[in-house]
């Protein structure tokens, strides 16, 4: 590696991300476009598609910017080379901020909460007091707000990075180490507002681990599907080696055991107890056709990644790890669709709004990311890590 | 030829750079009995002397399966067989409360069988070793790096292999008796 010599211009992403960007871009637009069609032919299956599609999405930036502050603390290689394309997803968030608003104007379509004509006293009291449209509002405009700002800040330090050299990084430990803490919790109150609020009278304590799992997740997938694209193109093929590969790679297994074992204590606790306010979650996941969902995602989310992501070569070659790393994305994609579609439809419900929304989002998301991507060089240039990255390896 | 009282031949080499790029064009000229010394690991050095695979992962596999099968059939018949209890009317064979012993085992034993298996497989321990009879390797562990040829290599020979690797601008070739 000479890249002593190796410059701001010489660290530009490659063509091909401008190409992308305007490929998801069309694709977004015409999804997009189908989508609001789907609002009206398919009124009965957009809202919760909508969820699926906006939780998904809405998760990937967060993930980036869970992993980005993960990084800050904990410091490494395998940061090092994906930290750019983490902060792009991560600064997605304001797009996400914006696709809130038809769930936000459309409570009633999702939420049994926020219907009229509740009966039950404890749900009277309940949509009185937290779940209803100005507490969801107020908490939507709150949540964002926090994310917004930390990214803002993580991001802005490190452009700042590309031009001065020297600086400390000690306010990027700093803001993420209880940037960690506020991501922790926003989150958990997030998903309880938006996704477990769909099942009436039920609660699980470990619902928000779930999606920081899931989230954690699927950045990495993104970041290896990313690395796949870029490895083999300069700049990123003169820093990216097997061992940063390998190494996203075990990440990619430490994140599928944690979202199992997340997923099967939640199982187990409930399964034990065996109480009546508790089931119906899984009644109504493992009835209809769900519970074919369900198996799909014990085997193809977990047994299958895991089985494989034990093979030592297969997490060293971009190659071969960006396969799984898109087949655990769509896993994601399914996981998310199988705890927000049963609330709606209590048989197994697959409508073509949900694939014009998830590409539609997905396109306008990718379209911000590869912009954002595009605007900086693929590595902060000054940023002590940078200088270790290249500096030559062997000596 | 092969020589009894002679382990193999040993070269020093000022860094690890140097160290890479001389196991390389020894194990390119042939050599594949050949080892390599250095005070810390070095990226892509296993690889220079050709050394590709190891048995460590088969035996930490066949010990998970041993601690999870087990744990399982440890469980199923305490459960089902010799002393069933109904427990609020659950299934003698309540597979999942039996999964998280299972995990738990399936880890220990995996755990035990990397550190075991990668003692055994090393040969560890290992109270004598010849390369330990020429003085200057004490710097291994410190700041010097080296590389042996075995006698036992098919293509070792006293003077030829001794020419080879001056050949390759080391600090010093030195005979490691056996």
């Amino acid at each position: 590696m000479t890249t002593a010599t190796m410059n701001k211009s010489d660290l530009m992403a490659p063509p091909v991300v401008q190409t992308m960007q305007q490929r998801s871009l069309i694709i977004g637009a015409i999804a997009a476009v189908a989508s609001v069609a789907g609002a009206f032919l398919a009124p009965g299956s957009f809202y919760s598609a909508y969820l699926t599609g906006f939780m998904f999405w809405l998760g990937l930036s967060l993930g980036c910017m869970a992993i980005l502050m993960l990084y800050h603390l904990v410091g490494g290689a395998w940061g090092t080379v994906i930290r750019r394309i983490l902060e792009s997803g991560m600064m997605t968030i304001p797009l996400m901020f914006v696709l809130f608003i038809p769930i936000l104007l459309h409570l009633p379509k999702l939420y049994f909460w926020a219907r009229p004509g509740l009966t039950d006293p404890k749900i009277v009291e309940i949509a009185h007091s937290y779940l209803n449209f100005n507490g969801i509002l107020l908490r939507y405009i709150l949540y964002f707000a926090i994310w917004i700002g930390m990214a803002y800040f993580l991001n802005r330090w490190s452009t700042e990075q590309d031009s001065i050299a020297g600086q400390s990084t000690l306010r990027f430990r700093a803001l993420s180490s209880i940037g960690l803490v506020i991501y922790s919790l926003t989150i958990s109150f997030a998903v309880i507002d938006w996704v477990m609020s769909l099942q009436a009278r039920w609660i699980s304590t470990i619902y928000g681990l779930l999606f920081i799992a899931g989230e954690a997740l699927s950045a990495f997938c993104f970041a290896v599907v990313i690395e796949g694209i870029l490895g083999k193109r300069k700049p990123m093929s003169q820093y990216l080696t097997d061992t940063e590969v390998h190494d996203h790679g075990k990440f990619m297994l430490a994140f599928v055991m944690v979202w199992a074992y997340f997923n099967f204590s939640q199982w187990l606790i409930i399964w034990a107890g065996n109480l009546p306010e508790e089931i119906p979650w899984y009644m109504r996941r493992l009835n209809g056709g769900w519970e074919a969902v369900g198996l799909f995602l014990v085997v193809f989310h977990f047994a299958v990644p895991f089985a494989l992501l034990l093979s030592r070569q297969l997490k060293r070659k971009a190659r071969t790890l960006v396969w799984l790393a898109s087949w655990l994305i769509f896993m994601r994609i399914v996981d998310i669709f199988w705890h927000v579609e049963p609330a709606s439809h209590p048989t197994f419900h697959v409508s073509w709004v949900h694939f014009t929304i998830i590409a539609g989002i997905g396109g306008l998301w990718m379209a911000y990311f590869f912009h954002n991507l595009r605007s900086r060089p693929l590595l902060p240039v000054n940023a002590p890590q940078t200088l270790r990255l290249l500096e030559p390896s062997h000596e | 030829m092969s020589d009894t009282s002679t382990y193999g031949l040993m070269a020093e080499f000022d860094s690890a750079k140097e160290l890479v790029a001389a196991a390389h064009k020894t194990h390119e000229a042939g050599y594949q009995k050949i080892d390599a010394y250095s005070p810390f690991p070095i990226e892509g050095l296993a690889e220079a002397i050709g050394f590709h695979k190891n048995r460590v992962p088969l035996v930490v596999l066949i010990g998970g399966l041993i601690g999870g099968i087990s744990a399982y059939a440890l469980q199923y018949w305490v459960a089902v067989i010799t002393y069933p209890v109904n427990i609020g009317g659950r299934p003698y064979h309540s597979w999942p409360s039996f999964i998280i012993v299972t995990f738990e085992l399936t880890i220990l034993f995996a755990g035990l069988s990397a550190a075991i298996g990668m003692l055994v497989l090393n040969g560890l321990p290992m109270p004598y070793h010849p390369v330990f009879n020429v003085p200057e390797f004490a710097k291994a562990s410190d700041n010097k790096f080296f590389l042996v040829v075995f006698s036992s290599d098919p293509k070792y020979d006293a003077t030829r292999t001794r020419s080879f690797l001056t050949g390759l601008a080391p600090r010093m070739v030195a005979e490691v008796p056996s």
